[in-house]
Order: structure tokens, then sequence, then C-alpha cells
């Protein structure tokens, strides 16, 4: 028996090395992630790290990455509070965003915001209590928030936490606020009535299917009649809640957002769906924010 | 800082084991450029998701945990396509004979069933202890263990037959 394995190890290994392994092998090396975080993460932290420090430094600045003017600019967003820790092996990097204006709509997102930003450290510093109290582990958590959208009517910001215990989970919410009425936006107020509900998760479902057929599957979503062996596995698409994560684009499109495992696969991350205002143009109340 | 030492164990040990890592990769894909793209996709993973390692004498077991599961990820997301590759293959070309010795030995292990061909690899070829193979394969020893015992059973059965017994 013994022999037979040899045989069998050495034909396992006279599989032929491939004469770029080496340069392959360097060059994943060289390419170090700087954060421990997925990759249109790191875009966002780098992007909002910019954004906030060139608000609070110079106007201009701001002006310029963002496109709105400051002055005379009531609402807008910024860093309220950050939570910093950085040790041999518990990280966590909390940004909690402040929304500028008077409205009570606003100071109701602002003391939410703050409060989960708090609840997230608290929570972090339980779990690093706990950690030091047994075997001592990895924990590293890491949130803040995009601007999606930032036109003169209005903000869509997106909040993100993202927890790294042996794989990671991210979480997305967006909030959009109408700037000049200092109100915030939700789904079904978008609409005359729930029939929305019906048509944009037809519509995902349709989209879902044409995406995974058109790219062979690489793209992949818990989704009926589209090719997945086996459909009993996983909790299939069927609708989108009536208060679906969302968020309105500059142009005036509605985005629909799913978080990571919601209705596909982790390497799919965050899934979002742009709805053609067509087959919404009926149920809506008006196109004030919604256009076409 | 302790984070950085445990980086460069990590990018010496994958150094040194580069070789071992294309022969298990390749044990999936059974072919040269998908087995590449799951070693770059492992490192990569491996340098972002260091922090999740507990204790650096599990280097090993966890990085062969990245490679498997980045491997059997990537089989099924091109399932179809190499499905499609095969039948082709199939069709245009001649049957071919590999020039190899032990030809027979190698189609014994390659036609065992993925779950029977892991554990062989990883506990003979790869020296792995049964519980590091358990880890890896995310799965319970008393598990791996009758695997492993029908596995062998299986190559001798084969081997056997094919020697005419």
């Amino acid at each position: 028996m013994d022999e037979r394995l040899k045989k069998l190890e050495e034909q396992y290994k006279s599989v032929p090395i491939p004469k770029n392994l080496d340069s392959l092998v360097e060059a994943s090396l060289k390419q170090r992630p700087k954060r421990r975080a997925p990759k249109w993460i790191l875009g966002a932290v780098a992007a909002t790290a910019l954004f906030t420090a060139g608000l609070n430094i110079n106007p201009t600045m701001a002006k310029n990455l963002v496109g709105v003017p400051i002055i005379g600019d009531v609402v807008s967003v910024l860093t309220f509070v950050s939570y910093e820790v950085e040790e041999d092996t518990y990280t966590a990097n909390i940004d909690v965003p402040k929304i500028s204006g008077k409205s009570e709509e606003i100071a109701a997102l602002n003391e939410k915001y703050a409060a989960e930003g708090k609840e997230l450290f608290e929570k972090f510093k339980e779990d690093v209590d706990w950690m030091n109290e047994n075997e001592g582990g990895h924990l590293g958590v890491d949130s803040g928030y995009i601007v999606a959208t930032d036109t003169d009517q209005i903000l869509s910001i997106g909040r993100y936490v993202v927890e790294m215990v042996g794989s990671s989970s991210t979480v997305m919410k967006y909030d959009t606020i109408d700037k000049q009425k200092e109100i915030v936006i939700t789904l079904p107020s978008l609409f005359k009535d729930d029939a929305y509900v019906e048509k944009i998760s037809s519509y995902i479902a349709g989209q879902m299917r044409e995406e995974m057929k058109a790219t062979n599957q690489d793209k992949m979503y818990w989704v009926s009649d589209a090719g997945l062996e086996d459909e009993s596995l996983v909790e299939l698409f069927t609708t989108i809640k009536s208060n679906q994560n969302f968020y309105i684009t500059e142009q005036g499109k509605l985005v629909i957002v799913f978080d990571k495992y919601e209705v596909a696969p982790g390497y799919m991350g965050v899934v979002e769906f742009e709805i053609p205002t067509d087959i919404l143009q009926d149920s809506l109340v008006s196109n004030e924010y919604i256009r076409q | 800082m302790s984070n950085s030492r445990a980086e460069q164990n990590l990018v010496t040990f994958i150094r040194s084991n580069k070789e071992r890592f294309y022969y298990l990769a390749y044990s999936y894909t059974k072919n040269e450029q998908d087995a590449l793209d799951v070693v770059q996709d492992s490192i990569q993973k491996a340098l972002q998701s260091l922090h999740t390692l507990q204790n650096e004498d599990q280097m090993k077991s966890w990085f062969y945990k990245i490679v498997v599961r980045t491997a059997i990820d990537f089989l099924r997301k091109h399932k179809r396509q190499h499905l499609m590759e095969d039948d082709k293959l199939m069709l245009l070309t001649p049957q071919q004979f590999d020039s190899y010795e032990n030809t027979d030995l190698e189609v014994a292990l390659d036609s065992l069933p993925t779950v029977y061909r892991e554990v062989v690899i990883l506990r003979y070829f790869e020296d792995l202890k049964i519980e590091d193979v358990a880890r890896v394969l995310d799965t319970n020893i008393s598990t791996i263990k009758s695997r492993l015992y029908k596995a062998l059973k299986l190559l001798k059965v084969q081997l056997q037959e094919e020697e005419g017994f």
C-alpha cells in the first residue's frame, strides 16, 4: 500500500510547473491590500476620508470634490465622530456621519446614526473583552458612509458596516433626503399604492435571470428558472420588501439595493439594480424625484 | 508589530510552498491557467484575511483551506464553460494516450470522487494531520477518517483490478 501511495504521490507531483508561477506569485505578493476590507469598500473609505478632510479644511476643495456649493447650502453631510482602535489583533474604524439641517426628521436621523455608531463601538469593546478573557483572537469592524448622490434637490447617503470575524459580512443602509424640504424620502412614499412591490420584484427577477444567462453564471443570483443547480438549497428571491433598501441617482433613477448574501452568493457582494422609470411611471406619485 | 511579523511569515511560507499550492489547485482544476488563477486568488485572499489566522502554527492548514475553497468556488463558477470545452475537445480531437509511465495510477487517483481524492492528497501527499485535514475541509475528524478508509479501499481495488488481480 505504501508503495502505491508513493507512486500516486509521484504522479500527483509530476504535473509540470508553469514557468510563470514564480512571477505570478511575486506579483500577487506585491499587491498587498492596505486595509482588510473588500475592494469596493477600500474605494469608499478613501473617498469619504478625502471628502470629510476636504470639507473640514477647505470649502473650495469640498466643492470641487462633490460638486455642490457649500456656502449657503443647508443640507450637507460630514463626519460627526470617529471611533478608532488599532491593537495587534483588534481594529475598529467607525465613522458616524451627521447631516446638517434643521428639521426634526434630520435630527432624528442624526440621533439614529449616533446611537447606532455608539452601539457598534460598545459591542466591539464587549467582544474584545470576551476574546481577551477567552483564547484571544482577531476582530475587525469597519463602518462609515458614502455619498451616493448629492444634487441641489436630494442627498442619498449609504452607511456600511463590515464586520470581520473569520469571513466578512457587509451591510449597507441608504437614506435619501429631500434637501429643500428637509424630509426623508421612503420607498413607499414615492408611489401611489403598493403595486410597485410586484412591479419592481418581477423586473429584478427577470434581470437576474438575464444576467446569469449573459455571463454564463459568472454572475449568480438566488432566483428560480435560471439554471441554478439545486434551487432547494437556497432561499429564492421572490419579492423585495416594501421598504427595501434603495437610493436615487443623480439622473433621478431608482436603485434597489440588496445586502451581501441577501439574494446572491457572497462573492457577488452588495447587489444593486437600477429600475427603468418606464415600468414605474404609472405607480409614481409624481416625477419630482424619479424621472424619465 | 506582530502583524507585520505574521505577514512576513506568511510571505515566506507562500514563497517556499508555491509549487505545492499549484499541485493542489491543479488537482481540482485540471488545467494550468485555472490552477494559476486559483493560486493567485488564494494568495490575495490570504493576505487580506491574515487577521483571521488565530495561531501561526495553523498557517499551513489555514492556507490550504483557502486554496481548496477558492478552487471549489472557481469550479462552481466556471462549470458550464468547462463542460463545453471538454465536450468540444472530445469531438475535435482523437483519443489520446498520455505518455506518463504510470497512467493507471494517475487514472486511479483522478477517477476518485473529489471528496476521496482530496483527503488522500492532503493527508498523504501534503502530510497534514487528520485533524488539520478536517479543518481544511471544514468537517469533523471521524468523517475524514471514514473517507480516507474508503478512498484507500477504492484505490486498492482499482489498482488491483488494473493489475489483473
